[in-house]
């Protein structure tokens, strides 16, 4: 039987927001997705850790894990229980640029929901048991994270980037040496400077009645004080670092470089760019180091823009006694000897744009796509732009502006593994790999 | 207000070859999910050849008469769709999401290769070594990474179907030949053990003609029966006690469950979540938020098809807490438990959430053909994916209290011990 013709369809759009300004401060775009059973909302609070004192890093994440677990009104997890009642569920992330904090629940029962969402802003309990118990999870998160190959690596990874002197370059939850000392007064003095509607945006979606979210949100008032932006982390000159794991059976592989946002005119581009040499499962480099020699499950990577400058990366796990050759083959992939091709591009680009409206089905979908838009203070019609200049990017545009950015000579290189194999194999291959203590 | 009995509209068909294909319509759906089972798994291989059934997944991709290998994944990310495969002890999944316009294409590609496999020496070597990546990466390389194996041996004997993960050993992946992997597709790949679910902007009858255009063509062969499921062992509950290089100690509190089809499944299913799922959970709250001895804990359920399942509790000891005394506490709240009951409270709060991961689950219209399909195949009826939400709000305190008793009485727990390094 033929291969059958597609016919792809009508161009589609990103939804448009009631944009509301409260007086309070706070802004909302509200997408109402009729259908939805189940409504997601965030908050996005412009709150950078570089806020936070140095000696008590960590205080953002304790204070956003902590903040549910007590209200004044419902002390001693009595909130938790009643937003359980309702089928919804919280969650949040202290990021260097700014904080998120929403949750889910069913559409319905949105109007029971937003009213404890409230209460939590504006009159957090902060029991000195509870905080201590979120100080005990950070310190046990953070032993975790350098168990596993892959958040060991990635950390060393940012700390190559950015630079340990600098926050960016440091641990965002903290490390157990600045957990340690966090106590209730610290929780509340960060929560009641960041924790406050004006400035912040909240992002609605699902079959919700704006009324309702209007007069929820309208009540909640707060005296924080704005932050300063955090300022950017200088350069830092390019590091081979190597975490040791003896006897680890793979060596986890990932290289990067910091690159520019999304208002750069380069960055259609680079996102096709990014597709076509380590996001897409025929992309460059995953079918060179999978499909084509088995060494590895997967490599993966792109190009993340970030809301004050953006990341180039590329890795994955591979198996120890050929990690050597396949660091090579990923700093020859990066230079990237030969341009993009047309059907490159035409698939990296046909993917970027089709792919929309599967990867905004849901309510969680379109509100974790307009938080990363507000906090990088862009609008929501930001991306009827965005897809109008991807439609348009030519294989030369995308290799152009690919190396104007990347080069292998710049890229840091983390690996982690046994570094009794994998620093004479570096070293054999013109590379200066250090053996870093991630607890230093 | 969201009913608790749902309406999705659910056609079936089933086409002379013996494949089976339901279409679920949404002509507001983004795209078209198409969702097939194939009713093998880890579960039926032999000693010695496992990791089969999912070394299949990544041989799938490789070829066949028109497409090249890895053209299929290439073709459909090209679209803008989604595609990818898993594999559990009781079922592989191929499964990709499009436009509506790439449809037919899809289900070119599908039937393709279900028609016309071709692997090469060359492919299947490489996949091979890719599969070992795999292993490597999400259980060798990994803190923790041999606790489901544990976990599993304490519940079935090595030879029993469930008694190995579907990942397999990296002996037996050594030792697979090109003649073994044809003769598993021989076995298990015929049209009559596909289920194909299509969800999405398609009609009924549109979905019916093109399954009928792409897969009718495919032989007819007699449906494969997957072996006698031998029971569970019925040892007396074990403890088992390892050391790794882990940064936390951990304890886990085991039971066999009833299998995933049972009536007692959604009762269970709320009383562990009572006990340990969430802040508001009796064991977080006995444990963790009024006393010291744990940091952490959580419950859940590993279902199986024609086999004991497996509940589990699982629990990380607060700093001088010994594993017994942890072990101890957590049973001794499940045992109060199993006397009391939940309160009406505690079931409206687990139903609650429950309601929600439900609907969550139905959100996409990919998720939606993965559970009419699981729905079909667990439960023997898709339409099941309309009636379960009505089913769990109607379970009452003393459901959940029997099915406690029935499958988590204290003295029944098998215990695993899994203990960092330099602890006691």
């Amino acid at each position: 039987m033929n291969r059958p013709d597609v016919s792809l369809a009508t161009p589609w759009q990103f939804p448009t927001p009631t944009i509301l300004r409260l007086p309070n401060g706070l802004s909302v775009w509200h997408f109402h997705l009729p259908g939805q059973h189940i409504a997601t909302f965030e908050l996005v609070l412009p709150a950078p850790l570089s806020d936070e004192p140095l000696e008590r890093e960590g205080v953002a994440t304790v204070a956003l894990h902590a903040i549910d677990e007590g209200t004044v009104a419902h002390p001693a997890g009595r909130i938790g229980e009643l937003l359980e009642a309702n089928g919804a569920t919280l969650h949040g992330v202290a990021k260097y640029r700014h904080t998120t904090f929403g949750g889910q629940a069913p559409s319905r029962r949105l109007g029971d929901v937003l009213p404890l969402f409230t209460e939590i802003l504006s009159q957090p309990d902060y029991e000195a048991r509870d905080v201590a118990h979120h100080v005990e999870a950070q310190e046990a998160g953070f032993d975790s994270t350098l168990a596993s190959p892959g958040g060991a690596n990635r950390m060393a990874l940012r700390r190559a980037l950015y630079g340990l002197e600098h926050r960016d370059g440091r641990p965002a939850a903290g490390t157990p040496a600045t957990l340690h000392g966090i106590g209730v007064d610290d929780v509340r003095a960060w929560h009641a400077r960041h924790f406050s509607p004006d400035g912040a945006t909240l992002l609605i979606a699902g079959a919700v009645d704006p009324d309702v979210v209007v007069e929820r949100l309208a009540a909640w008032e707060a005296d924080g004080s704005p932050a300063s932006p955090a300022d950017t982390a200088p350069v830092q000159p390019r590091r081979v670092v190597v975490v040791d794991r003896p006897d680890a059976v793979q060596a986890t592989v990932a290289m990067g470089l910091r690159t520019v946002t999304r208002d750069d005119p380069r960055w259609p581009a680079l996102r096709v760019a990014g597709h076509a040499i380590a996001g897409a499962f025929a992309s460059r480099l995953n079918l060179e180091l999978r499909e084509r020699l088995g060494y590895t499950y997967g490599i993966g990577g792109g190009f993340a823009p970030g809301v004050s400058e953006g990341q180039f990366s590329v890795g994955g796990s591979i198996r120890t006694e050929v990690a050597g050759d396949a660091v090579t083959r990923l700093l020859d992939g990066l230079a990237l000897a030969e341009p993009f091709s047309d059907a490159e591009v035409d698939d990296a680009r046909r993917f970027l744009i089709g792919v929309a409206p599967l990867a905004n089905e849901t309510s969680a979908d379109i509100v974790a796509q307009a938080s990363s838009l507000a906090a990088a203070g862009l609008d929501p019609a930001y991306l009827a732009r965005h897809f109008d200049d991807l439609a348009v990017v030519s294989a030369a545009d995308a290799t152009t502006a690919y190396r104007s950015v990347v080069s292998p000579e710049q890229a840091c290189v983390a690996v982690t593994g046994d570094a009794a194999v994998l620093v004479p194999e570096l070293e054999e291959r013109g590379l200066t790999p250090e053996v870093v203590d991630l607890r230093a | 207000m969201t009913e608790a009995r749902l309406h999705y509209e659910l056609a079936g068909h089933r086409l002379d070859n013996g494949l089976e294909v339901v279409v679920a319509p949404d002509p507001d759906a983004p795209g078209v999910a198409v969702n097939i089972w194939v009713e093998v798994g880890s579960a039926d291989e032999h000693t010695g050849k496992t990791g089969f059934a999912h070394l299949f997944e990544h041989l799938m991709f490789q070829g066949s008469a028109s497409v090249a290998s890895g053209e299929h994944m290439a073709t459909v990310e090209a679209l803008g769709g989604t595609v990818n495969a898993t594999t559990s002890s009781d079922r592989t999944n191929y499964f990709e999401t499009v436009p509506r316009g790439a449809l037919d294409l899809a289900l070119w590609l599908e039937a393709d290769r279900f028609s016309t496999l071709a692997i090469t020496e060359e492919n299947f070597e490489t996949q091979r070594q890719v599969v070992k990546e795999e292993k490597r990466q999400r259980y060798d390389n990994q803190p923790y990474g041999d606790l489901l194996e544990l976990l599993t041996r304490q519940h079935f004997q090595p030879e029993h179907p469930y008694g190995h993960l579907t990942i397999g050993s990296m002996q037996d992946l050594d030792d697979a030949s090109l003649g073994d992997v044809s003769s598993f597709f021989d076995s298990w790949y015929p049209a009559s053990n596909l289920r194909l679910v299509l969800s999405g902007p398609v009609t009924p009858d549109e979905g019916i003609e093109l399954t009928e255009r792409y897969f009718g063509g495919l032989p007819s062969t007699i449906k494969p029966r997957r072996a006698a499921m031998p029971a569970a062992n019925p040892a007396d509950p074990s403890v088992e006690v390892v050391r790794r290089q882990v940064p936390h100690s951990l304890t886990y509190l085991s039971w066999g469950a009833p299998e995933a089809a049972s009536a007692q499944s959604s009762a269970l299913n709320l009383a562990l979540a009572v006990l340990a799922d969430g802040n508001a959970s009796r064991l977080h709250r006995a444990l963790v938020r009024n006393a010291d001895i744990a940091n952490e804990v959580h419950s859940a359920l590993l279902p199986n098809r024609s086999a004991s399942s497996i509940s589990t509790i699982l629990g990380r000891p607060s700093d001088g807490v010994s594993i017994e005394a942890l072990n101890a506490a957590i049973l001794a709240e499940v045992d109060r438990f199993i006397a009391e009951g939940p309160t009406e409270e505690e079931v409206a709060r687990a139903v609650a959430q429950y309601e929600r991961d439900w609907l969550w689950d139905l959100a996409t219209s990919s998720g939606r053909a993965d559970a009419i399909n699981e729905a079909w195949l667990v439960h023997g009826d898709p339409g099941w994916v309309n009636t379960h939400l009505a089913d769990v709000l109607a379970i009452t305190p003393d459901d959940i209290r029997d099915a406690a008793a029935a499958w988590l009485s204290p003295g029944a727990a098998h215990e695993l011990h899994y203990l960092a390094e330099g602890t006691r």
